[in-house]
């Protein structure tokens, strides 16, 4: 029974221009979103291992010098690509690159893609994640308005009752068959995303980009499927199928276009961040006052670099006034981005009432796109850059400072460079993205379990 | 015209009678309202720090200029990192002068790149990578988001609003059954027509026009008259007007076909959509594609090699001892000159010669950037939100290419500022508190205004075209009415 209503809605749908159209031309554009998302990744992407690659390489090459200088020619370490980042880039374009590890400080990671690109790029960028999250709902929408508003309108509705269907029947029918429809969307990222990911990425990832891919896969099946229950909830309640779209297009416009940019702004008034010069300003402040201590407490001087230390101790100078910084460092930067976590917690939480503001969160932890993923990077890279700079400090200690007043003359050996690994960077597993999108899913499902209720209590409004 | 008028007036007041227009006005009050609250507060807090920077700026310049004083009467003695007498010192860092980007009075209509480019960059003798690449604090998810401010509401939402009083300007009469009636007066379809959108154009127009002059006029009219940007203002308020109008005759025209009002509905959301979301980005895809940037990391390598290759020709300078380090008597002029350290000089050297290689790829950088723009400029009639998106940023001040303009100029006091150092540091001049008030200034030069002004206006000129376009075919389409009965 419940099959033929699904055949027979298929068939309407075939029938109807509508369909084709609308879906016509999403294909046409998801497709054209993969192909340039693509494109772009092979070509950074081997760029990046070739780069680090002989930046490491000249590192290991350096003639014999003082390791200091050393230091200040330091390492570039390039953020990794995500297998999966040409389906959802998430934050990738504003957020840098590359990582410049020198000595004395540690700086931002470099080179946010934007920064590259014109205004226009602030309107979104085509990928299949955009597409899904923000045309998925328009095309359930334009599929589903009029299920039963417009069954009613053309007086089949009472037919079909009078036939004996049960109405939570015809519910589940028409929820099927626009649940092909979304599967229609979310075919081409299956078939491609196979493709792709089983043409390139090395064994050891095979499973792990699989899992991602389910995992993406169902995570977009809850989303839809909340549109589907509630573009159906709507049709049965409203009069007439006018109203029925006008109010499922309010609500789309709202959740999806809308209600993104507000909860930005009441993020930021919840949980207000420092801007440029403020976090300089005071990280800066708290950096003069751990350096000052630490010089006190080693040496038993006030000034940093003061004439009282002699060039002798330069070596355990560098050690202890690098090791003050790494707290303060580390306080300032942890608690910056700790709010940028509660910012995104926050509006993740409102996808119980917007679901996109869960999917996007979900579809960036999946994908290993989102910032939680960028931190991981840049705490991995800094690790590194204390990893080189305490290598070089100790090696100071242990010969330069011999040297008395010709410091600066010391050069170390070639073999020491090599005594610094190559910056090996594991990206986090699945295990690490589902722990970041446990949250978002959860809120996702809730939604859906209410939006089906919804619909089946609104069903029995039929008869 | 009388026919014309009473039209107008029935339609007014039915429209009062089922309080769609009070309904619809009143939310779009409320939505322009709340994102001029957020452009205002955000411009404010930008205004503020600029203003809070020049201060802190001249509170370190007489800080200096004392501890100079100090340290020549013998009161202060100086430390090798510290030492305001040496001009490598002052130049790296301990005097660098901020150059700053002031905020457009207009800036509240669009935060457009203010979010993540800077306004303001610490510029010293060190090479442009180490200040150049630094960017706004601002969570990334923010950023891919985008903020509710009036160039959001105006190119997104505005054009809803319109669909919503105009969608079913012909259909719902036919639904009604009301049409013939009507037509059965002395009156065309197309007049009926042209009057029924009118009472709903005038009152949609002067509510968005006045919801967003006003509080400016109010807020920061004395600001934008004393700036002579009143014209700019004028340019914007012809932008909304082109755009409102494309949208009322976008709606017309499909009204025109004689749809049912879901058809209507349907296929305004459907353009509206593809002109709005998808166009945008389409186009971005191709900007970037015919103008791609040049690769960063080639960058970052290139940087690299400039380094090493500087640390190995200064090897000589950089194994100096560093003597003055435990004899203060070295690190005071003699007869106002003193050594400048071999390592300092070094690494004046090496910043210099990163500079002079580093500066083709950053104008490489700076060049595809403004091709990518022009491309937009060039190709933006593909959607009029592109138009009207583009040309109240570029009124706001907030366009990638007045932040162009910026780092442009911003190369330039670089240049300035070095060569103010160089001599000092080649023949190693103590700085004197005179000295200090030689430092270079940045003074910042405005976007020539005509070539802004005629830049919005040739935009706003390319909508008004639209707009007629999409007037005839309606008119025309209306005047075969035969479809529509």
């Amino acid at each position: 029974m419940t099959w033929l209503i699904v055949s027979r809605e298929i068939r309407e749908f075939y029938r109807d221009g509508r369909f084709l159209f609308g879906a016509g031309l999403i294909v046409v554009l998801f497709v054209t979103a993969f192909l340039v998302g693509f494109e772009q990744r092979k070509n950074v992407f081997s760029e990046r291992e070739v780069a680090q690659q002989l930046d490491y390489d000249d590192w290991i090459n350096q003639p014999e010098r003082h390791p200091h200088d050393a230091a200040h020619q330091g390492m570039h370490v390039f953020k990794p690509i995500p297998p999966l980042s040409f389906v959802d880039p998430g934050i990738t374009n504003y957020v840098g690159s590359t990582q410049w590890l020198q000595a004395h400080r540690q700086t931002e990671v470099k080179f946010r893609p934007a920064q590259d690109a014109t205004g226009l790029q602030r309107f979104g960028s085509l990928t299949p994640a955009w597409i899904i999250q923000m045309l998925g709902p328009l095309l359930i929408i334009i599929l589903g308005f009029n299920s039963f508003s417009g069954e009613r309108e053309q007086g089949t509705l009472r037919q079909l009752i009078s036939l004996g269907v049960p109405s939570w029947k015809l519910l589940v029918g028409k929820a099927f068959a626009l649940f092909l429809g979304a599967l229609l969307l979310l075919a081409p990222l299956l078939m491609l995303a196979f493709w792709i990911a089983f043409g390139d990425v090395q064994a050891g990832d095979r499973y792990d980009v699989l899992i991602r891919l389910g995992l993406l896969v169902l995570g977009y099946l809850v989303y839809l499927g909340i549109f589907i229950f509630m573009v159906l909830t709507v049709s049965v309640l409203t009069p007439a199928s006018r109203i029925s779209l006008v109010v499922l297009l309010a609500v789309w416009i709202a959740g999806t276009i809308l209600a993104p940019r507000v909860l930005v702004d009441v993020a930021r008034t919840v949980y207000p961040t420092p801007n440029q010069v403020e976090f300089n300003a005071q990280l800066n402040q708290e950096l003069r006052k751990e350096y000052t201590e630490a010089w006190k407490e080693h040496f038993g001087v006030e000034d940093r670099w003061g004439t009282d230390v002699p060039l002798s101790r330069w070596g355990e100078a560098l050690q202890v006034d690098d090791q003050a910084g790494y707290n303060a460092i580390d306080r300032h930067f942890g608690a910056l981005w700790n709010r940028y976590d509660d910012q995104q917690r926050l509006q993740e939480f409102f996808g119980f009432v917007f679901p996109m503001l869960s999917v996007r969160s979900y579809s960036m932890a999946i994908t290993a796109t989102d910032f939680s993923h960028h931190r991981d990077f840049a705490v991995s890279a800094e690790q590194h850059r204390r990893l080189m700079q305490n290598l070089i400090s100790s090696e100071l200690v242990e010969h330069a400072d011999g040297q008395g007043e010709h410091h600066f003359d010391y050069k170390v050996s070639k073999e020491f460079w090599s005594r610094i690994p190559p910056f090996e960077y594991a990206a986090p597993s699945v295990l690490f993205a589902l722990q970041r999108s446990l949250n978002s899913f959860a809120i996702m499902c809730a939604t859906l379990l209410f939006s089906f209720v919804f619909a089946l209590l609104s069903s029995r409004k039929l008869v | 015209m009388k026919n014309f008028l009473n039209i107008l007036h029935n339609e007014w007041r039915i429209m009062v009678a089922d309080r769609s227009l009070f309904l619809v006005s009143l939310l779009l009050i409320f939505l322009l309202g709340y994102a001029l609250f957020i452009g205002f507060t955000a411009t404010d807090v930008r205004e503020e720090r600029i203003r809070e920077l020049a201060v802190q700026q001249e509170q370190k310049l007489s800080a200096t200029a004392k501890q100079i004083s100090l340290i020549e009467s013998g009161r202060e003695m100086p430390t090798a990192f510290s030492n305001p007498l040496n001009p490598a010192l002052l130049g790296s860092g301990q005097g660098a002068l901020h150059a700053v980007m002031p905020v457009s009075p207009l800036s509240p209509i669009a935060l457009g790149q203010s979010d993540m480019l800077p306004d303001h960059y610490r510029v010293s003798i060190r090479n442009k990578t180490t200040f150049m690449y630094q960017t706004e604090n601002e969570n990334p998810w923010n950023l891919l988001t985008g903020r509710f401010d009036p160039v959001f509401v105006l190119v997104y939402l505005l054009p809803l609003f319109i669909f919503a009083v105009s969608y079913n300007l012909v259909s719902s009469e036919k639904e009604q059954g009301t049409l013939r009636m009507q037509l059965s007066q002395p009156v065309t379809l197309q007049l009926l027509m042209i009057a029924k959108l009118t009472a709903r154009m005038v009152p949609v127009m002067i509510i968005s026009i006045l919801a967003i002059t006003l509080p400016f006029l109010i807020l920061r009219g004395t600001a934008v008259i004393a700036s002579g940007q009143l014209l700019y203002g004028l340019v914007a308020v012809l932008i909304v007007l082109a755009y409102a109008l494309f949208w009322f005759m976008l709606a017309l025209f499909i009204n025109s076909f004689g749809f049912s009002s879901a058809g209507n509905a349907l296929i305004l959301v459907g353009i509206w959509a593809f002109l709005v979301l998808v166009a945008p980005v389409l186009l971005n895809v191709y900007v970037s594609r015919v103008s791609p940037a040049p690769s960063r990391i080639e960058l970052a390598t290139e940087t690299r090699l400039i380094t090493i290759d500087g640390l190995n020709r200064y090897q000589e300078l950089l194994s100096s001892d560093y003597r003055h380090v435990q004899e203060s008597s070295m690190l005071l002029p003699q007869d106002g000159r003193f050594e400048v350290p071999e390592r300092l000089q070094a690494f004046y050297l090496i910043n210099k010669s990163v500079d002079e290689k580093v500066g083709t790829l950053l104008a490489d950088f700076e060049m595809r950037l403004f091709a990518q723009q022009d491309l937009v400029e060039r190709f933006g009639f593909v959607s009029p939100a592109i138009l009207a998106y583009e040309g109240l940023l570029s009124i706001a001040g907030t366009g990638t290419r007045r932040y162009q303009h910026f780092t442009g100029q911003v190369n330039e006091y670089h240049q300035q500022w070095k060569d103010f150092f160089e001599p000092r540091i080649t023949s190693g001049l103590a700085m004197t508190v005179a000295d200090l008030g030689k430092l270079p200034r940045f003074t910042w030069r405005e976007l020539d205004s005509g070539v802004v002004l005629i830049g919005s206006l040739m935009k706003a000129l390319l909508i008004f075209l639209m707009v007629a376009v999409l007037f005839l075919l309606g008119l025309r389409n209306f005047a075969k009415a035969t479809d529509i009965l």
